[in-house]
């Protein structure tokens, strides 16, 4: 309590140290507590009138707490303990309730992270303006009028037929813009962004971050913007500040962060990022993970001691204070000033594709629906695609939502039935027959997108890693031999063979998906989607796992993601879907250098550069 | 009474809140059903007297807290039968109808339930019109008919609630294998090499266990008020073959003379239900996936 207090005096300013009358929130020393455990420890940051500053962090870092603390919406049990929360001058925590429901909605908006779950689906879009606006004081014959423009500013087309429509009647994207316009119609100072890109395409992505810098610049909004992806972060915010732990471990200006990362932590996820331009190179992969809420009180010092490859004695004593270095704020007793380096595992990047494919698609196509007497529309979710891997050959298929990629990979595992087409294994067609079944799966295997599905939560690890080994009848003896291999390969200690699911987290069970893959040593692995959806140290683990195990079994990999870093870090060759269709197909390298379609280009247009040099997002986008 | 704590133990008000922890719904559901299995597997040892045997000299005999003899704790009905030796001995028919039934509806409903959802197409919508139609028949009313139409005895009563009840679990298990076929885990075993008996064994019965064991429950008390019902129309078992059911009929005719008669065999049907749908509330909880995988997080 003491240490606290003491710490609170010096105020962390902004780095471009902007009048106290000038900025729109300012958070000093802010300690959230449950319990005997900082949650949120001594968070400090500023936001100037007009600015963005982007809030970092991977998952469990503390950052939607943030936000929760400013709307006074903490879970049961969770108490501001210290600290001050200003809007404009005005702490935030001294006001009654009543008061400072009053600044919600009017004053600080909220754009949520799941676009298609924050609007209710029983009222129609333009209900939901009505509302909101007639509760901040808007007149009651201009609530349609300014419906409409909001809308209209958001690039909606036709804004007055969408006023009748339903939240489930738009798309993801539409949504979000929906929910932006909402936010931003009341004209407030501040807008508090929690991952409002997160669960949409990359292109998408784009769209909404532009969106958004335009509504802010026509309005000198102040934005917080909540997220997990420090490239976004650094190209969207004047400044950043990332969070590990309920910690700000640095503080900066963005490009400073991004260019030059001084905390080993900021080192390290900037690092985890498969680099989107010049030469690919092995990630790094920091050890460990974040500690959970249980762990937190047992770490006096340092909060990311426990994964830090520069530790000193000394950090894990005290709380190293945040100072300023090399022209940001860094809380770190030891920090670097070059990339960590580690032992890279052997990286692969040629193959040689001189040999007999293994497998060849010719001409697939899968219609949904349609047919004689059926009420619904056919839906053509893969029209005639083909492609070919050779042994030991990464490919990647990337697309939007929607463009039948994961249908693709589905119907060459044989899970759906293609319209029409083969697919031929060894040049052989793959037949109907259980004989041909088995045929198919010793040579593929796949490795389904969400782990928490596909393990069957009532088996042990060992049981499910060695499920292959089921059909041919091994003894329960020879399964645990068996298991130990296969845990040692994806990087789990032998004792987890008893576990149960439940009790790994998202990057273990990750793990022992691909390891049940591998038992029974395909010579092609579908991966759907395997690393989206995984904090980004954890994903780099993942891949490096990926490419130690292509040099160790020669192993080809058919790589379905909607993320082009990964693809270009991993893949010899790509394959861009849309709509259905393959629209581009090649070398990696060669696609990334002259991509032909447009939606190729403008996929790789959205992707935010990990340099500082490159503005993103891109103006014009088709 | 003045000085007593907020929290004492004499405040009787929060014993009145019946918020019963799972452990005591267990418990207590436990040890009434155990009670009539003791009852019904005991019935020779523990009855006073032989359940048929009449002495129209002494019908109607009161119960011995109203004046009556010790040798029927419980009066006698109008044909100057022990009610407490017939209740006990009730508890047998109550018992074998309440174990065998359900275990058949459930064997019958949940097999073909997984045929349905498994291999779904044609068999899936068969299936399912199929319990619709049968589902709108008013259960009793389809026992009755059944009955009419079989001879008397514990077999034939037994037929008659699983041909009836067998849709209740196949309707709520079909729906129940549907959204565990969703999982992907299912396809992942079919591509591991797994055959489909396998992986109906293997990956979705383990599944459907916290269900099962919860309609068997419920089954149980259903099949018992079942039961009730044909035998207090007076076609369910034999004449000589003392059933709860039978012995409300009978006592209906005497409830001004002897009350007793008729409400021994109504608290038996009440509490042996009320016990079964606490076990089976209790269980359901207990095994309910979700708190099994929070119970289980380190």
């Amino acid at each position: 309590m003491m240490n606290s207090l003491a710490r609170n005096i010096e105020l962390p300013q902004a780095p471009d140290n902007t009048a106290t009358s000038d900025l729109t929130l300012q958070i000093s020393g802010l300690t959230v507590r449950r319990g005997g455990t900082e949650l949120l420890r001594d968070i400090s940051f500023a936001i100037p009138r007009g600015g963005t500053l982007g809030l970092i962090g991977e998952s469990g870092a503390g950052k939607s707490m943030i936000g929760r603390a400013i709307a006074r919406h903490l879970p049961a049990g969770f108490v501001v303990e210290s600290g001050e929360i200003r809007l404009a001058g005005r702490n935030l925590l001294d006001l009654p309730e009543a008061a400072h429901r009053q600044l919600l909605g009017r004053r600080i908006a909220f754009i949520p992270q799941e676009p298609m779950s924050a609007l209710n689906p029983v009222y129609t879009i333009g209900a939901q303006f009505r509302e909101h606006l007639l509760r901040n004081g808007c007149p009651r014959n201009e609530v349609r009028e300014r419906t409409v423009e909001a809308l209209a500013e958001m690039r909606l087309r036709e804004p007055r037929t969408l006023l009748d429509k339903y939240s489930f009647q738009l798309s993801g994207g539409m949504c979000q813009r929906v929910l932006i316009a909402l936010a931003f119609c009341t004209n407030p100072e501040l807008v508090i962004a929690d991952e409002p890109t997160a669960s949409l395409d990359v292109t998408t992505q784009a769209h909404i971050v532009r969106l958004l810098r335009q509504m802010q610049e026509n309005y000198g909004i102040s934005i917080l913007f909540i997220t997990h992806q420090l490239r976004l972060a650094a190209h969207f915010c004047d400044d950043v500040a990332v969070l590990y732990a309920g910690e700000v471990t640095e503080y900066g200006k963005a490009m400073d962060v991004l260019s030059a990362p001084k905390h080993p932590y900021s080192i390290g996820l900037s690092g985890a990022n498969p680099r989107f331009a010049g030469k690919k190179g092995p990630l790094i992969s920091m050890v460990g993970k974040m500690p959970s809420i249980e762990e937190l009180p047992s770490l006096q010092g340092c909060r990311f001691v426990t994964r830090c490859a520069s530790a000193t004695p000394e950090c894990g004593v005290a709380v190293p204070a945040i100072r300023d270095i090399g022209g940001h704020l860094v809380r770190c007793l030891v920090p670097q000033a070059q990339p960590l380096t580690e032992e890279a595992p052997p990286f692969v990047t040629d193959r040689n594709t001189a040999d007999a494919p293994v497998l060849t698609v010719d001409g697939v196509s899968k219609v949904f629906g349609g047919g004689f007497l059926k009420s619904k529309h056919p839906f053509v979710a893969v029209s005639n695609a083909s492609l070919s891997i050779h042994p030991g050959e990464f490919v990647g298929i990337v697309g939007e939502s929607g463009s039948g990629k994961s249908t693709l990979a589905r119907i060459i595992m044989g899970l759906e039935q293609p319209s029409s087409g083969v697919i031929r294994l060894d040049g052989r067609q793959i037949g109907a027959s259980p004989e041909e079944w088995r045929r198919r799966i010793s040579a593929i295997q796949y490795i389904f997108q969400d782990p928490n599905s596909a393990l069957n939560p009532r088996r042990r690890l060992y049981s499910l890693v060695t499920q292959p080994l089921e059909a041919t009848g091994e003894s329960k003896s020879q399964r645990r031999v068996a298991a130990n291999d296969l845990l040692n390969d994806v990087g789990l200690a032998a004792e987890f063979g008893e576990r149960y699911p439940a009790q790994l987290s998202g990057g273990q069970k990750q793990r022992v998906n691909i390891a049940r893959a591998l038992c029974a040593r395909p010579r092609i692995v579908i991966a759907d989607e395997i690393a989206s959806g995984l904090d980004a140290s954890v994903q780099a683990q993942i891949l490096t796992l990926l490419q130690r195990l292509r040099a160790e079994y020669n192993v080809a990999l058919l790589m379905i993601s909607h993320d082009l870093a990964v693809v270009r870090h991993l893949c010899d060759r790509i394959i861009v879907m849309y709509r259905g269709e393959i629209v581009e197909s090649g070398a990696t390298e060669d696609v990334f250098a002259s991509p032909v379609h447009p939606y190729t280009r403008d996929l790789i247009a959205a992707i935010p550069s990990e340099s500082a040099e490159v503005s993103w997002p891109p103006e014009i986008l088709s | 009474m003045v000085g007593q704590p907020p929290s004492g133990r004499l405040n009787l008000l929060p014993a009145f809140r019946l918020r019963f922890t799972n452990r005591t719904r267990i418990v207590l559901g436990a040890a009434i059903l155990g009670l009539v299995v003791f009852a019904a597997l005991a019935a020779p040892l523990i009855a006073p007297n032989d359940p048929n045997a009449q002495d129209l000299l002494y019908t109607l005999l009161p119960p011995v807290w109203a004046g009556g003899d010790w040798d029927f704790p419980l009066g006698t009905d109008g044909l100057g039968r022990c009610v407490l030796s017939r209740v006990i001995y009730g508890a047998r028919i109550a018992l074998l109808v309440g174990t065998i039934a359900p275990i058949g509806a459930m064997v019958i409903g949940t097999f073909i339930a997984i045929i349905a959802a498994y291999f779904g197409g044609y068999i899936n919508t068969l299936v399912s019109r199929a319990v619709d139609i049968w589902m709108s028949f008013p259960p009793v009313v389809m026992a009755l008919i059944l009955m009419i139409s079989l001879e008397h005895g514990l077999k034939n009563v037994i037929l008659a609630i699983v041909v009836v009840d067998w849709t209740r679990f196949c309707r709520l298990v079909r729906g129940e294998t549907i959204t565990l076929m969703k999982r992907d885990y299912i396809p992942a075993a079919r591509i591991a090499g797994a055959r489909h008996i396998k992986v109906i064994l293997l990956e979705l019965l383990p599944g459907l266990f916290p269900l099962l064991v919860t309609l068997m429950t419920i089954e149980i008390g259903i099949a018992i008020i079942i039961e009730s019902v044909l035998s207090f129309v007076g076609i369910s078992m034999a004449p000589h073959i003392p059933t709860w059911g039978g012995m409300v009929a009978d006592g209906m005719a005497a409830l001004y003379q002897q009350p007793v008669s008729l409400i021994t065999p109504v608290l038996a049907i009440i509490l042996t239900v009320l016990g079964a749908n606490m076990l089976g509330e209790g269980l359901r909880r207990a095994l309910d996936p979700k708190l099994i995988t929070r119970a289980n997080q380190v």
